[in-house]
């Protein structure tokens, strides 16, 4: 087909031009919806680029080249382990990491790794330090020796005015302490600089004695070659029991897999804005064919051929979708300014604290925008071409044929929709339970049902019609009529405004059952008065630590009720780490909501104070587990079976994790670290007063977070909101992709209609009339719109809740169902249509007659 | 508007996107061979290292551990050793602690890996019958059980896995092992330790302390295995160890010094050192021992002997020129000896780069013939050793 355009005579493509320049509206229109489905898969895509990018740069500025990794669940590696393993002469890199996030009111408040290293051990994986560690460097003295010693990169330092020899405070988990800048790091190319953003590198003793983490060890990082099974065996039995030795992949992996799903999601999310899209595209496209038969005709008379008529309408396809296409790339870089910032901030609530932005655009991501928006154009512009080159050499053609041929096709396309919903059906009862898969099914299901729009508008008139006449006569028997009779391209517009407006409601709904299903666990689960925890930079589970002295101080305010304590870490599991949650409450297990028990509450009870623990139900979906079943971790006195009590629902993270009682989690790890406390008020008291109270007392300690149940609670929703941002902003998006859609559709639609109409002003109706005509035509085809977005929305959140979710993140959703959400949805499909028909109406009822039927 | 405008037109948008996005993106991040600087901050210190400045009472088993005040020390081992069927092999293998701060700086630390003691060692095996050499180097911090030295309750040195550890009063277990070097030897004190210089205080220069604190193990008897790739040698002969501190051992002006330890076959053996200038000259201060067979010992000042390099061998890796044969006299003892390295090339390329390496020797003491091995080390050729020690 690009031969046809390549050789194109001159003259011809000079046809295709001449219609483009007079018909500048409708090609604005054309451009106008692609860029806006391009810019957002753009959007989308540099911020899922950006965040991912920001989680390999931020981890790997801890993990540099490490291959394996020694870690132990609980407090960590006890630090002799490694002098151990080096005394052992393995031969192999081995670097000691202590690692803290931090942040410092002197570097921009920001997240920050506080990476304790062994200049020594350490070059072969960050070298930040430089290869030459030797101790006759004199100005590693101070760093190595001096209580407090940090390093910075040079971007830092310089950013923030921080010289050699200055002393700054830190803050890491609630405690503040002054550093001393021993040392200024220049890394030698870019990517070190970018790694080094947000990293505070000090020796290991230092960072040891400032995270307050003497004796103690994160990991052991190790380079391993290839195929060293043997070394692997050899290091594992030099391990005490509790830790373990796996590869670096094996533990990024979950992190990196999860974000994937909400990347996906989001991702899917955007093409949809493009699916609108191009029902423009090919709605318009269809349109310009029409209006040009008797032209292309005539053509064919002159001896063009049919490849050429083909060529000339793809021609224009081509300039269309490559103007569309690049501005698009344009609004996109544009509009992921925010995206990139929307997306990140969620990332860092919901899976990792990341201490490194992304800058810079990735070329790619521009490249995969622009050439998706041609590349849909081109194949959606292929069928209107084909139309158009099987227009027969004479011109006596007119569109009726069309029409009656669009009758037989309406069915057909009937038939297809049932056809694509049925097998989308198929995919999800499939036992593979892909996330690709699911979102084929929604695509499928989407299309079907925009398919099956034709029909339904047929019938829908058909219905309205006796009512329109009897309501307002003449004119109400028209437009319905009208609707019907031009259906090949109404019913192409009602089904892109149908479809943003079902993805609308969709994904309100999914919204809206997410909020209630969160909010009606929260109920359940925040039983305390008072929850007192560490600052931390995730939203969803603090793992940092609260002073003991603050947990004994207020263990000694019996006036205050009951403290219960919990615990939270991470655990090694056979399928990499996990978060445990350990809870001094025995009857923890009665504030969970359950999707399985082994059996009554007192079996649950009974099962978990003999030491089984209860998982949620992301945990569960992703490790495929069941109550009933065990768990292996890795505990201090080594791998131990654990059996699983129960699945709990759970929604703070979809990671997933498990819920023990404190007893047995000391039993078994040894470790009397606390990371939150809950108190349960005597009546009567005030939860605020005694957060002030608290907080108060304990800052000359700790900054601690104590948030009254209620404001804990509206932390959590505003957590919610946020991470759901996008989400809705991209709804807003689609449907200002489909209104554009709808607005150039209708007008264009009404002003090919102007000679109809000529003969209908020629015949008497006067303007106020024909004003009703063109708004009850575009009024009706908003409401047909607005109520087959109804099911289909409907479908899309069941799909979305019940599958798309649970794929996802593994949350089972309660559906909760918002008629307003199906009101808005109408009355915003008919608000779209309505102010779409103003400018046609006012054109129309304002043209003299005679102009009007001159037509063209 | 032509056809030509509208190509026009749109070939300068694509242009002005392509444009606008190379802007906006920053250079694909590239990972470098080059390796980051570090500045650190110079803070002066409050106090002052130890300076050995006389002689000290020195007393065994105490001084055979570290003794941190004192800026630099090291315990050096060399050996040659032969198989049943006389394959020669030689080996160094060397501890040296640097401390980072004078004593008086030393802050409280709570972390066990907070050092102010750095360690660093170098093992080296010449391989005579292969005709190979080979060289490691390590360094640690002098903390966390990773690297140290102590007298009590046994003496030990150790640098991660490369060690000598005192298994019974006079016996040593030595280990050291990288790549496909390894050595594993069990050394029996033969004479017991021998103090260098005016009974260990062995001055390197006039101004006072410029001077260290010198003790030896001439003659240990060695026995054990080595291990190059897959070849596995039983192998016996002897080792020799020296013990020094000091603060400040190389006076102004000097850039090097060259160094022997020679033990013969009559029993008896002679260690030699020469302090180099920057011109060329010799220092006053250059002094030696003869340790008789019976251990008793004969300090020799630099007039008491001569040495005469006979031939210069030059690093083919660094340029640098060494000598590469001597004669050796005492002729207050009738002595004269030629010494010739087993291998030439036995440059170790480390943090610093010197010449040590098995020597053979052959001559004559009070008429008779007498032959023997040792080690010679020669600084100062590649670059000066000012301020390296």
């Amino acid at each position: 087909m690009m031969q046809g355009t390549v050789f194109l005579p001159a003259g011809l493509r000079r046809v295709g031009w001449r219609y483009f320049v007079l018909r500048w509206r409708q090609s604005l229109f054309m451009v106008l919806g692609i860029m806006l489905g391009v810019a957002m898969m753009v959007s989308i895509d540099l911020a899922n680029a950006s965040a991912e990018e920001a989680f390999v740069l931020s981890s790997e500025a801890v993990t540099g080249k490490a291959t394996h990794q020694i870690t132990g669940g609980g407090p960590g590696v006890p630090e002799e382990v490694y002098t151990h393993l080096r005394r052992e002469g393995l031969e192999v890199p081995l670097a000691p990491v202590v690692t803290r996030y931090v942040s410092s009111p002197r570097l921009g408040d920001r997240p920050m790794q506080l990476l304790g290293l062994d200049v020594f051990a350490d070059a072969p994986f960050r070298g930040y330090m430089g290869e030459q560690a030797s101790g006759g460097e004199q100005g590693l003295i101070a760093f190595l020796t001096r209580p407090g010693a940090v390093a910075l990169s040079e971007e830092n330092a310089a950013r923030y005015g921080l010289r050699p020899g200055d002393t700054f405070e830190i803050e890491l988990e609630g405690r503040r302490k002054e550093v001393f800048l021993a040392g200024i790091v220049q890394p030698p190319d870019d990517l070190s600089r970018r790694t080094m953003e947000g990293l505070i590198l000090a020796d290991i003793a230092a960072a040891q004695e400032v995270a307050g983490r003497e004796g103690w060890l994160d990991r052991i990082d190790l380079i391993l070659p290839e195929d060293s099974q043997a070394l692997e065996e050899r290091i594992r039995d030099l391990l005490p029991e509790g830790l373990q030795l796996a590869p670096v992949e094996a533990r990024g992996g979950a992190v990196a897999e999860m974000t994937e799903a909400f990347r996906v999601n989001l991702s899917a999310l955007s093409m949809l804005a493009l699916v609108v899209g191009l029902f423009l595209i090919y709605n318009t496209m269809t349109f310009s064919v029409l209006q040009r038969r008797p032209l292309f005709g005539t053509l064919r008379c002159l001896g063009v051929t049919r490849g050429e008529v083909f060529g000339l309408v793809l021609t224009e396809a081509l300039w269309v979708g490559l103007l569309g296409s690049l501005l698009g790339v344009a609004l996109g870089i544009a509009l992921g300014r925010s995206t990139v910032g929307m997306v990140t901030r969620t990332v860092n609530d919901l899976y990792f604290t990341t201490t490194v932005q992304a800058v810079g655009i990735p070329v790619g991501s521009l490249i995969k925008g622009g050439a998706a928006g041609l590349l849909a154009t081109l194949i959606t512009a292929a069928l209107p071409a084909w139309e158009a080159a099987s227009v027969p050499p004479n011109t006596a053609l007119v569109r009726s044929v069309l029409e009656t041929k669009v009758k037989g096709l309406v069915k057909w396309s009937a038939l297809g929709g049932a056809g694509l919903i049925g097998s989308a059906v198929g995919l999800f009862s499939l036992p593979e339970q892909s996330l690709g898969l699911g979102f084929g099914g929604t695509f499928l299901v989407l299309i079907g049902f925009a398919l099956l729009s034709a029909v339904l508008l047929a019938a829908l008139m058909r219905a309205v019609e006796p009512f329109s006449r009897r309501l307002v006569g003449l004119i109400g028997r028209l437009a319905p009529r009208g609707l019907v009779s031009s259906l090949s391209r109404t019913s192409v517009a009602v089904a892109a405004l149908m479809v943003a407006v079902a993805v609308a409601i969709g994904v309100g709904l999914m919204i809206d059952s997410f909020r209630y299903t969160v909010t009606v666990w929260l109920d359940q689960t925040l039983q305390g008065d008072v929850y007192i925890s560490a600052p931390s930079f995730s939203a969803n589970a603090s793992l940092s630590e609260i002073d003991l002295r603050v947990v004994e101080w207020i263990q000694s305010q019996e006036h205050l009720g009951e403290l219960y304590i919990l615990r939270s870490t991470r655990v090694e599991s056979r399928s990499g780490p996990v978060q445990l949650s350990a809870s001094s409450n025995l009857e923890v297990a009665e504030e969970r909501l359950y999707a399985q028990r082994i059996g009554g509450s007192d079996t649950v009870n009974r099962a978990l104070s003999q030491g089984a623990v209860l998982i949620s139900e992301p945990l569960a979906n992703r490790m495929g587990l069941n109550a009933g079943d065990s768990l292996e971790l890795l505990t201090g006195r080594g791998w131990r079976s654990i059996p699983i009590a129960g699945v709990y629902y759970d929604y703070s993270s979809s990671e997933g994790g498990m819920l023990m009682l404190l007893p047995v989690y000391r039993s078994l790890w040894q470790d009397t670290a606390v990371t939150a406390l809950a108190l349960r008020l005597p009546p009567g008291m005030d939860a605020d007063l005694i957060s002030r109270q608290l907080e108060e007392e304990t800052s000359s300690l700790q900054r601690l977070n104590i948030r009254p149940n209620r404001q804990l609670r509206a932390e959590v929703m505003q957590v919610f909101e946020r991470t759901f941002a996008i989400t809705a902003a991209l709804r807003i998006l689609a449907l200002l992709v489909a209104f554009v859609g709808v607005l150039g559709s209708l007008l264009l639609l009404q002003l090919e209609r102007q000679r109809e109409t000529g003969i209908l002003r020629a015949l008497g109706l006067t303007g106020r009339q024909l004003w009703g005509i063109v708004m009850l035509e575009t009024g009706l085809m908003g409401l047909a719109a607005g109520l087959l977005a109804i099911p289909t929305g409907y479908t899309l959140a069941l799909i979305l809740v019940y599958i798309i979710n649970l794929r996802s993140f593994g949350w089972t959703l309660q559906m909760s169902i918002q008629p307003s959400v199906f009101a808005q949805a109408v009355g915003l499909a008919l608000l779209a249509a309505l102010l779409a028909g103003v400018y046609p109406a006012w054109r129309i009822s304002r043209m003299p007659a005679a102009e009007a039927v001159r037509y063209e | 508007m032509s056809k030509r405008g509208w190509i026009l037109v749109f070939l300068v948008a694509i242009g002005l996107v392509v444009w606008a996005a190379l802007l906006l993106r920053s250079p694909e991040p590239q990972a470098s061979q080059a390796a980051p600087v570090f500045r650190g901050v110079q803070v002066e210190p409050q106090g002052a290292f130890r300076m050995v400045d006389g002689p000290a009472q020195i007393s065994f088993p105490r001084d055979h551990g570290p003794h941190p005040d004192y800026l630099t020390e090291w315990w050096y081992y060399t050996g040659n050793l032969f198989t049943a069927e006389g394959q020669h092999f030689g080996y160094q293998l060397t501890f040296f602690r640097r401390a980072l701060l004078p004593p008086e700086d030393r802050a409280e630390r709570t972390s066990s890996w907070a050092a102010d003691q750095v360690y660093m060692a170098h093992f080296a095996l010449t391989d005579t019958g292969a005709g190979t050499f080979s060289s490691f180097e390590r360094f640690s911090r002098g903390a966390a059980g990773l690297a140290g030295a102590q007298a009590e309750p046994v003496y030990q040195v150790w640098l991660e896995d490369w060690q000598v550890t005192e298994v019974s009063a006079g016996r040593y277990r030595l280990e050291a092992k990288s790549g496909e070097v390894s050595i594993a030897l069990d050394l029996v004190d033969i004479k017991g330790p021998v103090l260098q210089g005016e009974g260990g205080y062995s001055p390197k220069g006039a101004q006072p302390g410029n001077a260290s604190i010198y003790n030896s193990q001439t003659r240990l008897g060695s026995a054990g295995t080595i291990t190059v790739g897959e070849e596995q040698y039983a192998v016996s002969g002897l080792s020799w160890m020296d013990h020094e501190y000091s603060t400040s051992a190389l006076g102004e002006g000097l850039v090097g010094w060259d160094w022997f330890s020679l033990q013969l076959d009559d029993g008896s053996e002679l260690m030699l050192f020469l302090l180099r200038h920057e011109d060329g000259t010799l220092d006053p201060y250059s002094s030696g021992t003869l340790i008789q067979s019976d251990g008793s010992t004969r300090p020799l000042a630099a007039e008491e002997f001569e040495i005469t390099p006979t031939g210069t061998w030059t690093s083919p890796h660094t340029g640098a020129r060494y000598p590469a044969a001597w004669e050796i006299r005492v002729p207050g003892e009738e002595i004269a000896l030629a010494v010739r390295p087993r291998l030439a090339d036995q440059e170790m390329r480390l943090s610093f780069v010197y010449w040590e390496g098995a020597v053979r020797v052959e001559g004559q003491r009070q008429g008779g013939p007498v032959s023997g091995n040792g080690y010679v080390e020669l600084t100062g050729y590649a670059h000066s050793m000012q301020g390296e020690f």
